[in-house]
């Protein structure tokens, strides 16, 4: 964990940079008449390899951020990121359009993971559960009104904080925030319950808020 | 309560810079994407394009080569098959310009003369001629007999050259037979113009028919005259118009021909006959009994 941390605290003087992710993106898109995810898939099984351009384009930073997160090393996350990739270009004739693309490719990302923490000897990384009754347990915290102000600050925070988190809660966060998935599309990728995959965010949202709140030791 | 979602927090998160992955790796993934859609820079050109692209090239370079100078060849074998034909008509005429006592000859025939020696063309013959040369004019013809060859078969098309070569012997014969065709078709008029084309072969027959046996069809005259004077006149006319291989015939044979009038007693004629003789042989030195 402690590799995870060390990348996933923002150095300090970062600028923050604003892009457009998930929903924003896909309302843009539709603004622009730009063809789907999806669609982009099919064209690319069909040989379009500018299809295939675009939709790295629109996955590459969430994909990468969403794995080098998780494993808070660049060279085992741009490793993982290739490999990921190279299972979507070989899976580029079988695919069929029946779920979101982000579902399916978030679900690879997913079982590479899994795959890479067994070759590692972290296979119960991600199986970590709380129980409902820690989980009663957090208050609905209001996030302190000097780090309000302070954004800066408190992003250094939540990462450190969500470094902090246990890796199946982290890896429900991060398909949330970096994929845009609904806690169905969560549920499915990572191959458990709707209220598993619940339960999972709402542990990783109350432990963030808590970092959010006092002031630093 | 704590929501699963929470937009401050996702706020705050989406502050921070985006990861970037390093340039090799979107390279990587990219060429790959390529490679395997099959337009990358290195599957520009498939496997089997790059293998056989020169060779099939190469091939069809010499296969379009050569079938242009087939057609070349066929093209000019065709015009030269035009431009022998058509010295077919131009020697007809030639002949009759070169040749003016046989027009001569048979201007200075009478109708009674002229009448056994070569009957009219009986009406259906001249029908279909004039039926044939309407169709030529006005080009609704079955596709037009080459000239010389008389065919009624012949498919226009470009021809081969051992064809060719036939049709230029067959050719020849035609166009020595197309004064004596004059000849015997219009007779009565004795006008002499350019037989039509298309008649040649059987001119040609008919000439060689004369040549091989001027005696028989001058036989074959005399026995369709009816009365003594009427076959008189036929053998004249007959041995005249057996007399077309004077075209052929040598300036000593000519003379011989001449000698045998002068026995014969004929002087009309060995006057007539050594006028075209002087007018033909002008530089020729008469022998002492002709002079």
């Amino acid at each position: 964990m402690s590799d995870c941390a060390s990348i996933l605290s923002l150095p300090a003087g970062a600028l923050p940079v604003q892009h457009h992710r998930g929903a924003e993106a896909l309302h843009l898109r539709r603004m622009r008449g730009e063809a789907s995810d999806e669609e982009l898939m099919l064209r690319y099984g069909k040989g379009d390899a500018g299809a295939f351009e675009a939709l790295y384009r629109r996955h590459r930073l969430p994909l990468y951020g969403f794995l080098l997160r998780q494993v808070g090393n660049a060279d085992t996350a741009s490793e993982l990121f290739q490999d990921l990739w190279m299972r979507v270009v070989n899976s580029r004739g079988r695919y069929e359009a029946r779920a979101k693309f982000t579902s399916w490719v978030y679900a690879i990302a997913h079982n590479r993971l899994m795959d890479f923490y067994r070759a590692n000897g972290r296979a119960s990384f991600l199986g970590h559960e709380e129980s409902e009754s820690v989980l009663e347990d957090l208050p609905a915290v209001e996030i302190a009104p000097d780090l309000r102000l302070d954004r800066q600050r408190a992003m250094e925070r939540l990462y450190a904080a969500l470094a902090q988190l246990p890796g199946a809660q982290r890896e429900a966060f991060l398909l949330q925030q970096e994929g845009e998935l609904s806690l169905e599309e969560i549920a499915e990728a990572t191959g458990v319950s709707r209220e598993t995959a619940k339960s999972r965010l709402r542990y990783a949202v109350a432990k963030l808020r808590a970092s959010l709140v006092g002031r630093e030791s | 309560m704590i929501e699963p979602r929470d937009e401050e927090l996702s706020r705050i998160y989406r502050d921070a810079q985006a990861p970037v992955p390093p340039q090799r790796v979107d390279d990587n993934i990219l060429a790959a994407s390529r490679r395997v859609a099959g337009v990358g820079p290195r599957s520009a050109r498939s496997g089997f394009a790059r293998r056989w692209g020169t060779p099939v090239a190469l091939a069809a370079t010499v296969v379009v080569t050569f079938t242009l100078t087939l057609v070349a060849f066929e093209q000019r074998t065709g015009m030269d098959t035009a431009m022998s034909e058509a010295p077919v008509a131009n020697r007809a005429s030639n002949v009759l310009s070169v040749e003016p006592k046989l027009a001569d000859r048979l201007e200075s025939l009478s109708p009674a003369e002229l009448q056994p020696a070569a009957p009219t063309p009986t009406r259906p013959a001249v029908a279909a001629r004039r039926d044939r040369s309407e169709q030529r004019a006005t080009g609704n013809a079955a596709p037009s007999v080459p000239l010389g060859t008389g065919r009624p078969d012949f498919v226009p098309e470009v021809p081969r050259t051992s064809e060719v070569l036939r049709k230029r012997e067959e050719a020849k014969p035609a166009a020595a037979a197309a004064p004596a065709t004059n000849l015997q078709s219009n007779e009565g008029s004795a006008v002499a113009q350019p037989a039509p084309l298309p008649e040649a072969p059987r001119s040609a027959e008919t000439l060689r028919q004369m040549q091989r046996a001027p005696a028989a069809a001058a036989g074959s005259l005399r026995d369709s005259a009816s009365t003594p004077q009427a076959a008189d006149a036929v053998s004249g006319v007959a041995s005249r118009l057996a007399a077309p291989e004077v075209k052929e015939r040598t300036p000593e044979k000519w003379l011989e021909d001449i000698r045998r009038l002068k026995t014969e007693g004929k002087t009309a004629e060995l006057e007539r006959e050594l006028n075209e003789f002087k007018k033909r042989y002008p530089d020729y030195r008469l022998p002492e009994d002709l002079r």
